[in-house]
Formats: C-alpha cells, sequence, structure tokens
C-alpha cells in the first residue's frame, strides 16, 4: 500500500470529518447539524455490523488454542460450539416466537441476568481484599488514604454514627469540599489531556491515527 | 452564527489549537524541554521480564467498554493503542507471549490487531505473532470479566497492563490479576474509576498521566508536543479558576460575560 494510501488519506478523512463535526457543535448553521447527526448514525450501523467481526475473532481464537493442545484443551472446544449453539436457540426462538416472547427472553431473564448479578456479588471480595492490602499506613499517601477510607466507612455505620455524632458532618465535609474539589481538577486535566489529542488528530498529527504510535 | 454559550470552549479551543502547532514546530526542531519520568512506564519493561522469568504471559486490557471510537472517551482509546504497541514491540523484543483482551467494541478491533502486530513487525518478529492471543467474549462486561479472569486462571500472569476506558469491571479483573500472582500496571482517564486503579495496581498513571505517558513510550516528537500544550492548558485553567475566586469574592460574577 502507498504512503499516500496508508498515511496522508485517513489524515484527510479525519480532518474533513473532524471539522464538519466542530461546525456542527459550535455553529447554528442547519446544514451542519444534519451532517453531524447523519455521521452520528453511522456510527452506530459500523458498531452492530462489526459485532460479527467479534463473532471471528472469538471463533478464531477458540478453535486455534484447541488445535495447539488437544488434551487439556476441550474448555476451548466448549467455548467454540456453545456460543453457536445459544446463538442458533436464540435466533430460532426469535423467529418462531418473536423478540418479546417468554420464549425468546427465557435466556436473558434466567440465566444471563443471574450469572451477571453474581459477577458483580464477586466484586465485593474484590474491593474488599484490595482494600485490606491498600489500608495499611506505610506510608503517607497510604495514611492519606487510610484516614479517607476510615471516615467515609464509620460515618455509614449507624452505630458510629450513633457513638461519633460528629462524624456525619465531617463526613459529609470531605465528601463535599477536599473530594469534590480534587475530583474536579483531575477531571480538568484528563480533559485537557484528550483535548490535546483532540487537537492534534485534527492536526493530522496524530501518529496512532495515522501510522501506529 | 455561533452557537449561544460556546464562545469560551471555541476561544480555548482556537488556542489550542495555536499552541499545538507552535509546540509541534519545536518538537520538529529538537528543542522541546526534558520531561519527567514516570516510574509506571519503567515498570511494563520490569513486568514483562517478570513474565518471562516466571514463564507466564503478559496481558493486555482496554477495558470492557474500551476501544470505543466514536464517544467522548476516544481520546483513550487511541492512547491505550499507543501502549498496546509499545507493549507487544517490549514482549516481541525479549520474547514474551502477550494476551490481548480485546473491548466488546467491535468497531476498533481491527486496529487492535494492527497495532498488536505493529510491534512484532518492528522487532522483525511476526511470525511470533498469534492472532489467537487476541481475545474477544462477546458484548457486555459481565462475559469480559469472566473470559479475562478465566485466563488468568487457566494461562498465568506475569504483568497485567489495564490502559483505558473502564467501569466497573476494573475492581475484578484488576484484583484477580494481583491475587494470581501478577504485577499490575494500569491507568484511566475515567476519574470516578482512578480509585481501583490506586488501590489495587503496583504502579498506576493517575488519571491524565496516561495521555502524558502514551507520548513518552511512543517517543513521537509530535505526541511529546501535547504534552505542553496539556500543561499551559492547566495553567491557564488554574488562572481562570483564580481570577474567578477573587472577582467573585469583590462581588463579582463573570459567568454571564464568558457565556458559561
Amino acid at each position: 500500500m502507498s504512503t499516500i494510501l496508508r498515511r496522508e488519506v485517513p489524515k484527510i478523512i479525519v480532518m474533513v470529518f473532524g471539522i464538519l463535526m466542530i461546525l456542527g457543535s459550535y455553529t447554528t448553521i442547519p446544514i451542519f447539524d444534519t451532517i453531524k447527526a447523519e455521521l452520528t448514525s453511522w456510527t452506530m450501523t459500523i458498531s452492530a455490523v462489526s459485532v460479527w467481526l467479534g463473532a471471528v475473532y472469538a471463533t478464531y481464537a477458540n478453535y486455534q488454542l484447541y488445535q495447539r493442545n488437544k488434551k487439556d484443551g476441550t474448555v476451548h472446544l466448549i467455548y467454540f460450539v456453545v456460543p453457536f449453539i445459544v446463538f442458533g436457540l436464540q435466533f430460532g426462538a426469535g423467529i418462531l416466537y418473536g423478540v418479546e416472547s417468554a420464549q425468546y427472553l427465557w435466556y436473558f431473564t434466567n440465566i444471563y441476568s443471574n450469572i451477571g448479578a453474581t459477577v458483580y456479588a464477586v466484586m465485593f471480595f474484590t474491593l474488599a481484599s484490595s482494600a485490606y492490602r491498600t489500608f495499611i499506613a506505610s506510608s503517607w499517601d497510604a495514611t492519606a488514604l487510610l484516614a479517607g477510607g476510615l471516615i467515609y466507612t464509620l460515618r455509614q455505620i449507624p452505630l458510629f454514627q450513633a457513638w461519633l455524632p460528629g462524624i456525619v458532618g465531617f463526613g459529609e465535609w470531605v465528601m463535599l469540599v477536599p473530594n469534590v474539589g480534587g475530583g474536579r481538577g483531575a477531571v480538568i486535566a484528563a480533559a485537557l489531556g484528550a483535548l490535546a489529542l483532540g487537537v492534534r488528530t485534527l492536526m493530522g498529527q496524530e501518529a496512532t491515527v495515522t501510522e501506529g504510535a | 452564527m455561533i452557537e449561544p454559550g460556546s464562545w469560551l470552549d471555541l476561544i480555548f479551543l482556537a488556542l489550542m489549537t495555536v499552541l499545538t502547532n507552535y509546540y509541534l514546530k519545536k518538537a520538529t526542531d529538537g528543542t522541546l524541554p526534558n520531561l519527567r519520568t514516570i516510574p509506571a512506564i519503567a515498570a511494563i519493561e520490569e513486568g514483562v521480564g517478570k513474565s518471562i522469568e516466571e514463564d507466564k504471559p503478559v496481558h493486555y486490557a482496554m477495558g470492557a467498554s474500551g476501544g470505543q471510537l466514536y464517544s467522548t472517551l476516544v481520546s483513550m482509546t487511541l492512547t491505550s493503542f499507543a501502549f498496546l504497541k509499545y507493549l507487544s514491540t517490549i514482549c516481541a523484543r525479549l520474547g514474551a507471549r502477550l494476551i490481548v483482551h480485546m473491548p466488546y467494541q467491535t468497531e476498533s478491533l481491527p486496529m487492535i490487531e494492527a497495532m498488536a502486530r505493529d510491534g512484532y513487525i518492528a522487532e522483525g518478529k511476526e511470525d511470533e505473532f498469534r492472532v489467537e492471543d487476541l481475545r474477544y467474549y462477546g458484548r457486555g462486561a459481565l462475559a469480559w470479566t469472566q473470559g479475562v479472569t478465566a485466563s488468568y486462571a487457566q494461562e498465568g500472569v506475569g504483568l497485567n497492563l489495564s490502559i483505558g476506558i473502564f467501569y466497573s469491571d476494573c475492581p475484578i479483573s484488576l484484583e484477580m490479576a494481583k491475587i494470581m500472582g501478577g504485577l499490575n500496571v494500569g491507568g484511566t482517564g475515567r476519574w470516578i474509576m482512578v480509585y481501583a486503579f490506586a488501590m489495587m495496581c503496583d504502579y498506576v498513571f493517575l488519571g491524565e498521566e496516561i495521555y502524558a505517558a502514551a507520548a513518552i513510550v511512543s517517543q513521537n516528537p509530535t505526541m511529546l508536543s501535547g504534552i505542553f500544550v496539556e500543561e499551559l492548558g492547566k495553567f491557564f485553567s488554574i488562572g481562570m479558576t483564580l481570577i474567578g475566586v477573587i472577582l467573585a469574592l469583590v462581588g463579582l460574577n463573570i459567568a454571564p460575560l464568558l457565556g458559561v
């Protein structure tokens, strides 16, 4: 592929569409609003179509891993076969009974959402385990984190709200003043980083977009 | 003609564009000042070495919801691409196995493969690149966390580098990598999830540090110039905040004048 096709054409496309989106956001000229809305709808189409690409990656990976290790790779065979069975059943139920039928929704309500709830429940254990490791006053930073975590936790517990009435107000102050102030500073800094990257992209100078980092 | 209330944004965007142009010229001339080192960058190579010693793979994740190319978080996607190429280059050079846990945002999958492959090409080892180590787990953060943690358990984890767009998927994936003995290095520009990285990572990129770090690892002068633009933007914001506070203290509200 020539350098012009590989580098210059993507740069021009990015710059043209980026400027059109900016004009759509900052001006009141109707044509730019229409273009912006149209381009935004394209993203939904691209996203929906490219789901099949993910299916190809998943299938290929599991098939290759099974081929590499047939003895212990049964789990990859399962990953390879089961999604297609589920897809077939789901697709069939959708065709036969409609997408709002109990048959079509059975998998979501009885399996998928329950697994989801279980996975989220696991998060409690991961957070507890990391909190136990993190809340050790080994440095000034860690001590500050420990103090903040303690104040936040204690103010949530009714027993401590009764024993130490002042902790509720103090906890609220920590949440609303230093926490919000620090958080806003961090958000502004992150937004500036994103903006600098966006400007570079618009100027066709962002290496990750045009040629890899 | 100009959208009401967007004057300040537009002026700021124009200012950033002028500054970017100025620092790009300086970068081209090679006159940019030196940058401070970020310990988490050095930890990446250290983690790859650890993975080789322990005969375990290196894992890279950009979040279940990473890879977004059409949202306001696209900058984090591009940053995670820069890290992926950097990591794949190190893995190719040192001979470590790299497993990439791809996000469920499928539109960026070809770019992810290209970035991972580019690192191997850069080291002249394209034949060692394994497409089957690019893992896709279907749509949804739940399937993603299960797939990633299963991979840690089955294949082991030496280094887990997680940079990108993370929601509630990261407490599970990061902590499981830690429990499995992995060295966690990571960061996200989403401030609300930085707590998880601060708690669970051995080395963390705090918020906007990911943008600076991506430029440093790329060693691309044009990307490095962006750091200086970002820093000037910070000074501008601090200045505006101070002026706003002082004017508010004397009873002047300038927000309507700025259209905010």
